[in-house]
């Protein structure tokens, strides 16, 4: 094996994401919305959050930060396509709720501060807060696994694999 | 290579859902090359996450260029899927 195998051998090739938020991790296909639960947007997880603040995923680029800040997609330094969405149907409420702290472009580090939301008030206005977290080039990889359950911001949910 | 035009009639623009439909509607004609611009961006209509970046809001309009393949039908698919959904 040369030394560049060594370097980005197979362990190399997979790719972790992180919960954005704290919670209980939950497959995607128990997500109230087909959009998320048939995979349309990708294959991925969802996390009924227990926090107020989504945080970067993983080192990478901010590709689209959206105005109302109930979602947002960045492509991770290592080429996945990550779009968390903060809520069902949240789009609906055009903003309220919700501050968004990067721009599109913006290089971000696993862990910085990318929206922050008032999770009691969405629920209060009849919105489900569940968070998926789908990878939008799911096809780019051999294997999305999922790790469920209850997750602090920063713990693995998704590996990828090429 | 066939040109569709198409002005967003729904408010909320093409956000997720509609993205992800679009690129789906449009990952459906293999042999076609599919583009899409609005608002001076033109992405790959296949990329889910090309097509949320475009942040096309209601009453944009959206230009589809489709090149390849079956062209006419698929123009035809896609204007009838932007009218339904869009």
């Amino acid at each position: 094996m040369g030394f560049f195998d060594k370097l980005f051998g197979k362990q190399e090739e997979k790719i972790e994401i992180a919960a954005p938020v704290a919670g209980e991790a939950v497959p995607v296909t128990e997500v109230n919305d087909p959009t998320f639960s048939e995979e349309i947007l990708g294959k991925g997880i969802a996390i009924r959050p227990t926090g107020n603040e989504v945080v970067a995923p993983c080192d990478g680029t901010v590709e689209m930060m959206f105005d109302t800040g109930h979602a947002v997609s960045l492509t991770s330094s290592q080429g996945a396509e990550v779009l968390i969405h903060i809520g069902l149907e949240t789009v609906s409420l055009k903003g309220k709720h919700y501050t968004t702290h990067a721009a599109n472009g913006d290089q971000v580090k696993k862990g910085q501060l990318l929206i922050s939301f008032d999770r009691d008030a969405i629920a209060a206005d009849g919105y489900d807060t569940i968070t998926p977290i789908v990878i939008c080039n799911s096809d780019s990889f051999a294997q999305v696994e999922c790790h469920t359950g209850a997750v602090k911001a920063g713990d693995t949910v998704l590996t990828l694999s090429k | 290579m066939k040109t569709i035009s198409y002005v967003i009639q729904d408010p909320l623009g093409l956000h997720a859902r509609p993205a992800g439909h679009l690129a789906k509607a449009a990952m459906a004609w293999k042999d076609c090359d599919i583009k899409i611009t609005a608002n001076d961006k033109t992405v790959d209509a296949k990329r889910i996450m090309g097509v949320m970046q475009l942040g096309a809001k209601g009453g944009n309009t959206l230009t589809l260029t489709i090149s390849g393949g079956e062209e006419d039908k698929a123009a035809a698919a896609l204007e009838e899927f932007l009218k339904a959904n869009l």
